[in-house]
């Protein structure tokens, strides 16, 4: 996280700054994301690793993307809709 | 770095918004973590069950709750 000193020398400007702190934010949690996917998704869908992947532990894995972000939705609903 | 950029009120607004998103971000990931271990125990389908979709939306609310009686156990002098 070095590059919020990138542009030393020229006068900071707080527009520039706020896009790439949101930019970073992003990244950071995409980031964050994709570790969790990849530790959840290889436990179900890789349980005996080979020397390859094979096709089911493919699709596996495809749909067990699908299926957390579409968890990932579920709860941020049930926390955020109004009926508990 | 010059101060005058971090002291603009317009950053320090979105700053706070952020950490706000953040702290939202951050709990709904921690939640969806705990409830998939929780309720998604079966090999994955092309789509949820009901069970597995109610169960992780209880899962989810039950989760708030418990952290709620925490709060109060701690802050409150028993």
């Amino acid at each position: 996280m070095d590059s919020f000193s990138s542009s030393s020398g020229s006068p900071p400007n707080t527009e520039a700054l706020m896009d790439q702190i949101k930019a970073q934010l992003a990244q950071a949690y995409a980031q964050e994301f994709l570790e969790t996917v990849g530790n959840k998704c290889f436990a179900k869908c890789v349980t005996k690793p080979g020397s390859s992947l094979s096709g089911s532990e493919s699709s596996c894995i495809s749909r067990c993307v699908d299926r957390y972000i579409e968890a990932t939705g579920i709860v941020s609903r049930a926390l955020f809709s109004s009926t508990h | 770095m010059d101060a005058s950029a971090l002291s603009n009120p317009r950053l320090q607004a979105m700053l706070e918004e952020e950490k706000r998103k953040a702290m939202a971000n951050e709990f709904v990931a921690k939640l969806t973590d705990v409830c998939w271990d929780k309720c998604i125990t079966g090999s994955i389908g092309s789509s949820f069950s009901n069970s597995e979709a109610s169960c992780l939306s209880n899962c989810a609310k039950r989760f708030f709750e418990l952290k709620m009686l925490i709060v109060q156990r701690v802050s409150s002098p028993r």
